[in-house]
């Protein structure tokens, strides 16, 4: 393997947003990843681009952060954003002192809002209970987390930057104090490899402390839980912030077709296994409920857990999970514990990966003795399509699926416009939730984009393929069949990815036990023998 | 009787109710079916699964249950072969076998068979079917579970131009309503097929086609033919459904297509009537019996006082009170506890509904 001034591990949006600051700079980077992009806390939360007002009250600092940061993404990543807008919702079962706290302290953290009473703010969301008392404004987004981590690695490959997905670090080679070379083992092959380096950042979120180990060095990460529920509707336009001091199922997103309820806060030991409870869904939906009335019969498309990965050192040790900063560290292992060239950054949040990235990157330049300085808020992820592609997509597609095609792919899409001009039958839309054609999904298998697929999961997290209400059922094996076809894997490869999907898709779909989901399950159950996951038992299965 | 009573009204078009309307109307009653649409089992292969069957198997009744929904499906023009007590390899969507106790005739004629020649016959245009996919696959999992089959790949194409993509449910319209494109499909046929003592292709041949006419189609290739299931739409369950509820029609069921419940009548324990939503008005449909068969994916008719069945299949209420004497649930709820799932247990209920509904005949006046 080529040796790399820079190891990077962990393929999350800090890890990914590392990879592209250090190309920028021009430092030679190879990012590893032991699953796919955006495996841990990035691929498993609702895609909430805070505008900082969720920390108003509690944390300035990370408010102000928050602001600035979710500026930048939507001036630097206009695609991977869906800038919707935002309302912190005034019900009446909550405490009214909180309210003006809020106003108050947005107002601090430089969060422009606006005061609605409550017609007007149910005006604007019709969903909302007629008792809520009124709301607040906030320039709250959703982001399309798969996709951002995309962008960033896209443009970093661009630039030299190099990344394996499925590598997973078993070691990290020490001499003399000094990191010398990071060893790996692909997953897929089960083949070992090993990248001499200068210096190792840690940036693998919930397993940042398991890395940290392999070094000999202690990191301590307080893993908390939470669940988030897929809805099948898009309940609301904006996103709904409950106006409370942080609980359970307090926060709304909506997401392209569907909306994400979110989330609740538990302890758990490591990111791995995580598990939802019968019990944490029944709640989730019931406080949600009371929000927006109705929300309860809507149907239910998956549950997912993930965990945030949270810095706790020995001080807040005695802290819950909710009332831990969401501030992040960077640990210099040479001064804390005498480890040179390797650094972890933990804690923070997905809005402010941006900036995580940079602090770690201006340490890491600084140590190799590179004096670039950060441009990634300055610097668009990806050139606009130019008007001509646009005019040409729109020729050959419904304007919906065009758009939708040119935000996922960017300039590439002209590939795919080409294919397409070639063999109409590629117009196909194979998921029809996503609107993804059989052009674009030929595009992803085809090898030669910047991040490679792998798996038909690996194809969803690049088209979203499978997200809707089908989880993949029709879709899914349409991917499969299509990786066959285009001899990217054979008829007995195609059908054990096929299998594994199901299962990875099914997991997410354990406690839905009546309506229209249901026959989706049974449904798979009938046309591929799936594992039902509604003959489990409640309450034990995995999350995302 | 006046024009909305009946003896026995039957909510649900799925297995359950159908066998239910089934059952009721061969015993002289007069019968009402009231459904929204067609019941789950048609997006699938409307197969009965060897282990659903074993897991039934504790069921005195079970083999009477079964043997009347052969009779029923043969009487409709659609042809069941199998039996409780054996298993076949049936080929799935995913290229491997799935153990099947009973199968429509054409999804069973593709059970794999050592030293028979077979093709996998492909659509061009088709795009939810692989024939070389199918014919890997079929001809490496043969191996694993019998001395073996090989499975050549063929395609056709058909000259008439049906849309992009091709779909399941395309080809089957145009096969029920076209003697000309029955006549071309034919002929694209024989050609694929010289050589080969079976063909197998993807689930396409009409929605009302009979087993007579399958057999026709054999002789004139002088081959056997079968059905792989596909994605929805599934041909094979939809000409299922289709015969059997035009069966049920000619038998004198009468049907109430697209019409939702909007609640189950019950007047001192016992269940008067049915109201469904008709455009503008309620329509009451009396009756002396009933059976719901709405299964789990609809919202529970009876409200969230029902709280389960008791052995006769009556509905009870938290406390454990029967909601009605003389209504029936088949098939599970909403909220019904896990495992009474799948095409024979939904049978199965069905066929105890219906003759609960029978026995129950003159209890009261309507």
């Amino acid at each position: 393997m080529e040796p790399a001034q820079v190891v990077i591990i962990g393929g999350g949006a800090t890890g990914a947003g590392i990879l592209w600051d250090l190309s920028l700079r021009g430092i030679s980077a190879t990012l590893l990843e032991q699953g796919d992009i955006a495996n841990g806390a990035t691929g498993r939360c609702h895609g909430l681009l805070h505008s900082g007002g969720r920390y108003a009250v509690k944390d300035t600092d990370t408010a102000r952060e928050c602001l600035a940061e979710s500026r930048i993404i939507k001036a630097i990543a206009p695609h991977c954003v869906d800038d919707v807008g935002g309302l912190f919702v005034q019900c009446a079962q909550d405490d009214p002192a909180f309210f003006d706290q809020w106003w108050r302290a947005a107002a601090a953290a430089g969060i422009r809002s606006r005061r609605l009473n409550a017609d007007e703010a149910r005006e604007l969301e019709p969903s909302l209970a007629a008792s809520i008392l009124g709301a607040f404004t906030c320039p709250d987004a959703h982001v399309d987390v798969f996709r951002l981590v995309l962008a960033n690695l896209e443009a970093a490959v661009a630039r030299g930057g190099r990344f394996k997905t499925y590598s997973k670090v078993t070691n990290i080679h020490t001499a003399n104090g000094r990191v010398r070379g990071v060893r790996y083992r692909n997953t897929l092959s089960g083949e070992e490899h090993e990248i001499p380096c200068e210096m190792v950042i840690n940036a693998a979120g919930g397993w940042a402390q398991s890395i940290a180990a392999l070094a000999g060095v202690e990191v301590p990460i307080y893993c908390d839980k939470g669940t988030l529920l897929v809805l099948n509707h898009r309940l609301n336009r904006r996103v709904i912030n409950r106006c409370r001091k942080s609980s359970d199922a307090d926060i709304l997103v909506p997401a392209g077709p569907v909306c994400i309820l979110g989330t609740s806060s538990t302890r758990v030991p490591g990111p791995d296994g995580l598990t939802a409870s019968a019990e944490e869904v029944d709640r989730l939906l019931r406080l949600g409920e009371e929000m927006i009335p109705g929300l309860v019969d809507t149907r239910i498309l998956r549950i997912f857990c993930g965990v945030r990965p949270l810095y706790a050192p020995k001080t807040t040790e005695a802290a819950k999970g909710r009332e831990i900063s969401r501030g992040f560290a960077l640990l210099d292992h040479e001064t804390r514990d005498g480890v040179g060239g390797f650094v972890s950054i933990v804690g923070g949040k997905l809005t402010t990966y941006r900036l995580m990235a940079a602090e770690v990157c201006d340490c890491v330049a600084k140590k190799l003795g590179v004096d670039a300085e950060c441009a990634t808020d300055k610097t668009p992820l990806r050139p606009a399509i130019d008007r001509k592609t646009h005019q040409r997509a729109l020729h050959l597609l419904p304007h919906p699926v065009a758009d939708k095609m040119e935000r996922r792919l960017g300039p590439e899409v002209l590939r795919v416009i080409q294919a397409i001009e070639a063999r109409p039958e590629l117009a196909e839309l194979v998921c029809e939730c996503e609107l993804v054609t059989r052009g674009e999904l030929e595009h992803v298998l085809g090898g030669t984009t910047p991040v490679p697929a792998y798996t038909i999961s690996d194809v969803s997290r690049r088209t979203r393929l499978g997200f809707g209400p089908c989880q993949g059922t029709f879709c899914g094996y349409k991917a499969m069949l299509a990786g066959y076809q285009t001899q990217c894997w054979t008829a007995a490869e195609a059908a054990n990815k096929f299998s594994a999907y199901l299962h990875e898709r099914s997991k997410g779909q354990s406690f839905i036990h009546q309506g229209k989901q249901l026959e989706q399950l049974e449904l798979n159950h009938d046309l591929y023998g799936a594992e039902q996951a509604f003959c489990a038992k409640p309450g034990v299965q995995d999350g995302n | 009787m006046g024009i909305n009573r009946y003896d026995v009204v039957v909510v649900g078009a799925g297995f359950s109710g159908l066998v239910a309307a089934g059952v009721a109307a061969h015993r002289k009653l007069k019968v009402a079916l009231v459904a929204t649409g067609a019941g789950s089992f048609v997006t699938g292969p409307a197969w009965l699964k060897a282990q659903e069957i074993q897991q039934a198997s504790a069921a005195p009744d079970l083999g009477e249950a079964i043997a009347y929904f052969c009779e029923l499906a043969s009487l409709a023009g659609c042809l069941y072969a199998g039996d409780i007590s054996v298993t076949r390899f049936l080929p799935s969507i995913l290229g491997d076998f799935h153990s099947v106790a009973l199968a429509p005739l054409t999804l069973w004629n593709a059970e794999p068979r050592k030293g028979i020649s077979t093709a996998i016959v492909g659509v061009r245009g088709l795009s939810s079917f692989d024939e070389n996919f199918m014919a890997e696959r079929l001809t490496e999992q043969a191996r694993l579970i019998t001395s073996g089959c090989t499975y050549t790949a063929r395609q056709i194409s058909l000259s008439r131009d049906m849309g992009v993509p091709v779909t399941t449910l395309r080809v089957a319209q145009c096969f029920d309503r076209d003697s000309a494109f029955r006549e071309e499909l034919l002929n694209a046929l024989r050609a694929a097929a010289s050589g080969f003592e079976r063909i197998l292709l993807p689930g396409i041949l009409g929605l009302e086609t009979s087993a007579e006419q399958i057999a026709v189609f054999e002789r004139e290739l002088g081959c056997q033919v079968g059905e792989i299931p596909t994605l929805p739409p599934s041909i094979p369950g939809l000409r299922v459904y289709h015969h059997l509820e035009s069966y049920l029609h000619r038998i004198g069921v009468e049907l109430y297509r697209g019409f939702p419940v909007n609640k189950v009548e019950i007047q001192n324990g016992l269940c008067t009537g049915i109201q469904v939503d008709s455009t503008g008005h309620p329509l009451n449909l009396h009756c002396r019996s009933a059976v719901l068969a709405t299964g789990r994916r609809t919202a529970n008719p009876l409200g969230g006082e029902y709280a389960g069945c008791d052995q006769q299949m009556r509905p009870l209420t938290s406390t454990g009170s029967v909601m009605a004497r003389n209504l029936f649930v088949a098939g599970p709820l909403p909220h019904s506890s896990a495992g009474d799932h799948g095409n024979v247990m939904y049978i199965l209920t069905g066929y105890r509904a219906g003759s609960l509904t029978a026995s129950t005949r003159g209890n009261h006046a309507a």
